[in-house]
């Protein structure tokens, strides 16, 4: 099948009920003290906004930093995402959410209910390694506090996608903002205990790293987000330490619990790096022992 | 635990329910007079009035009726009556009977597929309720194999179907049906119970990695919270780890990671029971809103159950003894075992921050321990072995975490940190516990091998003693007499070592150093100087072990015996022909001996350069050359050969081979001068500088430095050591003016440390003094020192961290260098800074009569003699004159212008003379003073130096007066 049908199709697959808009568009427009109307954005103007309610027939201009919120009405098929997810097929949920979300991006600068949806973006962007997109995302989400959860999650990855493009001192910086560079407790959440991992890593305090790494491991084994990325962190620290076996170890456990899954991909290179290793050291061994 | 759930949405009244509008109307009759057409009808309508009991003879009469017939439309009235009949009696409660009619029913043709389908799932709801699992497997197992079988049957057959083979601990079969409801139900508590079910039955089969795949998904829903299913997991993660140790290693391995796996999903007992109490308290709230507004008694039922089933949960979670700690034990057990050591120590280490007194927290500092250890983080581990110490003195684990601690340290060769250890070692051993006397023996044990390997024998030996006097059975008291013997020869207390020696040869010969003893004894004996007795007991030694590795030391002691023999006839006894000419040839016999039964290098160098100061002796110059060259040949590169070729080319002078000695040195420092840590090279360098400036002429000398630049001009690039090593020859050779100068550049350009050697480290040494750069000779002292510390050029590095700490004004470590300086190289002629500076030191620090002494000592070392004397005579008077003695200090002074005149070109003289004066001043002979200002004015040795224009101007000031 052609891939721009195909693409289109699923696009029609995650949307359910209402389609791709052409203005104007349905959304609850929520202003200071909570007061919300329901009806339609007709089309934006600058700094300003067009908005129709549901009994007026005659629009009105509405500047847009007044505006507390847009709630659009936008139905996207969450659990069939979640099942793209799940197969690792990135690039179809990526297409099929920025096309159902095109409509809408001239609001991106107004707080709305598709955070959540852009969310999905930051992070699929962040596993495709597309840092500077996952980044333009998180950094937007990581300033509104209108839903905690999904903001410390863009801090999360705005983090990481710092650590991931080279730019570690920023995510150092960040840290500091963000008030996760104190000594890690046992209950500090796993994403923070992860990120300061993978920093020391960076910095090459593997030691330190690992002991961060293994707190993820050991007091978030039921966090299905974290664990994965946390069991790669410590094969690669590991390995980094020269503890080749820990590492093949922690290797042969990824590729047993987490099939279809990056750390899976990851897992079996990291073990082919890891058998070289293992030879190279072999090698200067046995030169080693030559020269004694 | 309750694993049973009616069929999807439906009870057997259920299915009635939806088997009554399927039914026909019918009236209750007299039923033998009536046609059947119209008993059907009559039946028919009692049954869709709810008039069950009436319709039940009807429906008999009608079965009675056509049970013969053989008529398509009679058999289908006979099977549609039975069905009917069956339903009947089902609403009245008769089950039993209405069984046995369903049964009648599907044994027989024809049957409606609705009916048959719907009696079917009746058969096995009905046996599910009497819990017989192989009726409703049976039954349900038909309904599934019936055509085109609609989604709502299919999900009733699978939930009825699977529940029925899990009750039969039929693991494997179970799981299809399970997961087929699991997946398409859209009831989220059959959802729940099916995965429950489904991951019991995948333990139970062992299908782990379905099973982790089904544990994900479930994990990411609320159904992670069923208590059932936590229990399910640790059962099996304990069943899984407790097996793995008797199975062979690779399958052991694999249980003990799936235990991992189920033992990590496990949630605390207290989220659990929270869920739970969170989900009774929904449930109810639930309850009491619909019973307000009116709630089916079947529906309240279902929701009273429910709860009763969570209440019945949570007891049984409540019952269960405190397993969260031993789950996280064993979870920590296992990741070590794996070699996921960081993981492992994680969770000891937060099991025992938890509790640090309980039996699991105890065992779990152990643990943490052991993990550390493992990963070489040392120092962590010691941390929290000595806060368990502290904390817990008498705790069970203090021996095997002292144990563990110091063999470690040995092993690590800290034994500092064995040493340090010593209080806690007496503290656990005190108690008398026969069952841990082993234990304790073996910590003493460990902690004298601490003292013996730091040097520190006294320690060494009481540990020793104390093992051998109060652990009479331990395995350890032998060797701890051995040892005891070898910390006092080491010592010098040679009588008790001996005693010690010949005590453990009497334990026996199966000691495993009895042949130590022997030998240890001769070498006793020679330090008490009973010489005849120490060569009788090393020869026992050689003819007892002629291949023991000691062999070649009992040589060397005997060849040193042998050559120390005068061989002189005794005059007190000139009866007796004492006369031995052959002393020294059996000395350099038993040294010859001594290199070929070497077992370690240093025993053959050791007896090599014994034997070549006998030839010294004899000036058999030849013989040393010939002997060097077997040594290098028989050792090879492990020969000290640059030691070797020193002594060729000495030997080569001595034979007026000047030029054969000067290419002898210069191609062993082109040979070995690239390895720092040939120290013999420098000493060849040294060598070759005494060769040139006693035997070469300017114009050889000349040559030599040509030599020298060419090979500097060759050399192997990265070969840094040799070309410092060839600059430093260079400068010496031109003069000392040239080598300072090239100190002066190697500090100024920080030459790399690691290309120096004692050779240029003394140049440069002297160069940072000179100029006063203390943080050079911070440096170069630490690397010196830490690098070459037997080298004989070391003085030079004390010397520079002297001035170092003279300048900081550290007083006490000026004394403190200037002694151990001291107590390396005594009062050689190059020493005598290293006394004046401490008088001088002494001085500042106000200890007059210390500091008289330190300079008086100089007066006692000929080789200081000169310049120092006098200086020391000056210092004298200064300490009598700060204590006011003007009488002493004037006469110190006097001396020292009387008897040091030419010495540093009068300077000494000139101070002497005016702190004479001085002194005369001060004790109001103004006249003398004068007088004496006088002399020195006359004095030709210092008459022309700047100090007489103060003596000139206090005469002035004085004779005026």
């Amino acid at each position: 099948m052609n891939k721009t049908i195909l693409n289109s199709t699923i696009a029609g697959v995650l949307l359910m009920g209402s389609l791709v808009h052409a203005a104007p568009l349905p959304a609850e427009l929520v202003m200071g003290k909570d007061r919300s109307w329901k009806g339609k954005i007709i089309r934006r103007d600058g700094d300003w906004i067009e908005f129709r309610s549901g009994t007026s027939t005659k629009p009105i201009r509405i500047g847009v930093s007044t505006i507390k919120e847009l709630n659009f009405e936008v139905k996207i098929n969450t659990d069939r995402i979640a099942v793209l997810v799940e197969n690792r097929e990135f690039e179809r949920v990526i297409d099929a959410l920025t096309k159902t979300l095109k409509p809408f991006a001239e609001y991106n600068d107004i707080p709305s209910n598709l955070s959540r949806y852009t969310a999905v973006l930051m992070e699929i962007y962040y596993l495709t390694k597309q840092y500077d997109k996952s980044l333009e995302i998180s950094e937007k989400i990581a300033e509104d506090d209108r839903n905690l959860e999904l903001q410390t999650k863009a801090r999360v990855y705005r983090t990481l996608a710092l650590i991931d493009s080279g730019k570690s001192d920023e995510a150092k910086a960040l840290l500091s903002t963000y008030g996760w560079d104190k000594e890690t407790s046992a209950d500090a959440p796993p994403e923070e205990l992860y990120i300061k991992a993978k920093l020391m890593m960076l910095n090459g305090e593997y030691r330190k790293a690992m002991g961060v790494a293994a707190k993820v491991i050991v007091f978030h084994s039921q966090d299905l987000d974290w664990i994965q990325p946390a069991e790669m962190l410590c094969a690669e620290i590991y390995t980094e330490l020269g503890m080749y076996d820990s590492a093949d170890e922690v290797c042969r456990q990824i590729l047993v619990l987490y099939e279809n899954t990056p750390e899976f991909d990851q897992a079996k290179l990291l073990k082919v790096r890891i058998e070289k290793l293992r030879a190279d050291q072999k090698v200067e061994d046995s030169l080693k022992s030559n020269e004694a | 635990m309750m694993f049973a759930f009616r069929s999807y949405r439906s009870s057997v009244q259920v299915i009635l329910l939806l088997a009554s509008l399927m039914a026909g109307s019918v009236f209750a009759q007299d039923y033998s007079s009536m046609g059947i057409t119209a008993l059907v009808e009559a039946a028919d309508g009692m049954l869709r009035q709810g008039n069950y009991s009436g319709a039940i003879p009807a429906l008999k009469e009608v079965i009675a009726r056509t049970l013969e017939l053989n008529t398509t439309p009679g058999r289908k009235t006979l099977q549609s009556s039975r069905f009917q009949l069956a339903r009947a009696l089902f609403q009245t409660g008769d089950s039993p009977a209405g069984m046995k009619v369903i049964e009648q029913y599907l044994d027989a043709e024809p049957r409606a597929q609705a009916q048959e389908r719907l009696a079917l799932r009746m058969m096995a709801q009905g046996y599910m309720e009497a819990e017989k699992w192989e009726k409703v497997a049976e039954f349900s197992g038909r309904l599934l194999e019936t055509p085109n079988l609609d989604k709502e049957n299919l999900l009733s057959a699978n939930l009825l179907y699977g529940q029925a083979l899990f009750r039969q601990e039929k693991w494997k079969e179970c799981i299809k049906p399970l997961a087929y409801t699991a997946k398409n139900s859209k009831d989220e508590k059959i959802r729940h119970l099916c995965q429950t079910m489904s991951a019991r039955a995948l333990v139970e089969s062992k299908q782990w990695t379905r099973l982790f795949r089904l544990v994900r998904s479930i994990y990411r829903t609320d159904a992670k919270y069923d208590i059932t299913l936590n229990i399910t997991l640790m059962q099996a993660g304990k069943t899984l780890f407790e097996g793995a140790a008797e199975k062979e290693l690779e399958e052991g391995k694999d249980d003990l990671l799936n235990a991992l796996f189920l033992y990590r999903m496990v949630l605390p007992r207290e989220d659990l029971i929270g869920y739970a109490n969170q989900r009774m308290a929904g449930i109810q709230a639930e309850l009491d809103k619909k019973t307000k507004i009116g709630i089916k008694e079947m529906e309240a039922a279902d929701l009273k159950n429910e709860i009763a089933t969570i209440r019945e949960s949570v007891a049984i979670l409540s019952d269960l003894p405190p397993y969260e700690d031993e789950v996280t034990f064993r979870i920590g057990q296992i990741y070590a075992e794996v070699k996921r050591y960081w993981e492992g120590y994680v969770l000891f280490d937060s099991l025992y921050e938890k509790d640090r007194n309980s039996e699991i927290g105890e065992a779990s500092i152990l643990q943490s321990v052991l993990v550390l250890y493992d990963v070489k983080e040392s120092a962590l581990a010691e941390e929290r072995i000595l806060r368990y110490l502290d904390e817990k003195p008498n705790g069970v684990y203090v021996c095997t975490l002292l144990s563990m601690m110091m063999r470690d340290n040995l092993t690590r060769e800290n034994y500092g940190g064995v040493t340090q250890l010593r209080p806690y070692v007496d503290q656990a051993t005190q108690s008398a516990d026969g069952e841990e006397q082993q234990i304790k023996a073996n910590l003493r044990y460990m902690l004298a091998f601490g003292y013996f390997l730091k040097r520190e024998y006294a320690p060494a030996g009481d540990q020793f003693t104390i093992i051998i006097d109060q652990y009479p059975e331990s395995l350890s008291r032998e060797d701890s007499i051995y040892f005891r013997g070898m910390a006092y020869m080491m010592q010098a207390n040679y009588q008790n070592a001996m005693t010690d020696f010949l005590l453990y040869q009497e334990q026996g010969e199966h000691g495993e150093h009895y042949a130590s003893a022997m030998f240890r004894e001769g070498v006793c004996l020679f330090g008490m100087e009973q010489i005849p007795e120490s060569e009788a007991a090393l020869t026992k030694f050689i003819d007892t072990f002629p291949d023991n590795v000691l062999v070649s030391e009992a040589y060397s002691i005997r060849g040193d015996i042998e050559a120390a023999k005068d061989g002189n006839d005794n005059p007190e006894t000139p009866d007796v022909n004492e006369y031995d000419p052959h002393t020294l040839d059996r000395a350099l016999s038993d040294y010859r001996k001594a290199i070929d039964t070497s077992d370690v290098p240093l025993q053959a160098a050791y007896a090599a350069f014994q034997a070549a100061k006998v030839y010294k002796l004899e000036y058999k110059w030849q013989e040393i050359i010939d002997l060097m060259n077997y040594y290098m040949n028989l050792l090879g590169e492990k020969a000290d050969v640059a030691q070797a070729v020193f002594w060729i080319g000495q030997s080569q002078i001595e034979l007026g081979q000047v030029e054969e000695a000067v290419s002898a040195y210069l191609d062993a420092i082109e040979r070995f001068g690239n390895d720092a840590s040939q120290e013999g090279i420098d000493k060849i360098v040294i060598g070759l500088i005494e060769i040139a400036d006693r035997y070469l002429s300017e114009v050889d000398k000349q040559g030599l430095v040509v030599q020298i630049n060419i090979k500097l001009t060759s050399i192997t690039p990265g070969a840094d050591v040799l070309k410092l090593r060839l600059l430093v020859t260079k400068a010496r050779l031109e003069g000392e003016e040239a080598a300072a100068a090239l100190g002066d550049e190697l500090i100024a350009s920080k030459q790399a440390l690691s290309t120096t050697t004692p050779i240029s480290l003394s140049l440069m040494c002297d160069a940072a003094v000179m100029a006063g750069d203390t943080v050079q000779m911070g440096e170069l002292y630490d690397y010196f020192v830490a690098n070459f510390e037997e080298s004989g050029q070391l003085w030079h590095a004390y010397r520079a961290r002297m001035v170092q700490l003279l300048a900081e004004e550290a007083y006490a470590g000026v004394i403190l260098t200037i002694g151990e300086a001291q107590d390396l190289f005594g009062v050689e002629d190059y020493m005598g800074w290293a006394q004046i500076t401490k008088a001088d030191t002494l001085y500042k620090m106000g200890d007059y009569e210390e500091s008289e002494k330190a300079y008086n000592t100089i007066m006692g070392v000929p080789e200081w003699r000169g310049g120092l004397y006098a200086e020391a005579y000056i210092g004298m008077a200064r300490c009598r004159l700060a204590t006011q003695d003007f009488e002493t200090a004037h006469s110190f002074y006097q001396r020292t212008y009387l008897l040091f005149k030419g010495y540093d070109d009068g300077k000494w003289a000139a101070d002497g003379y005016l702190g004479a004066a001085d002194c005369l001043v001060r004790l109001g002979r103004n006249a003398d003073a004068v007088k004496t200002l006088d002399e020195m004015l006359e004095d030709e040795y210092v008459n022309t130096l700047p100090q007489t224009d103060t003596a000139r101007e206090l005469k002035k000031k004085y004779g005026d007066a």
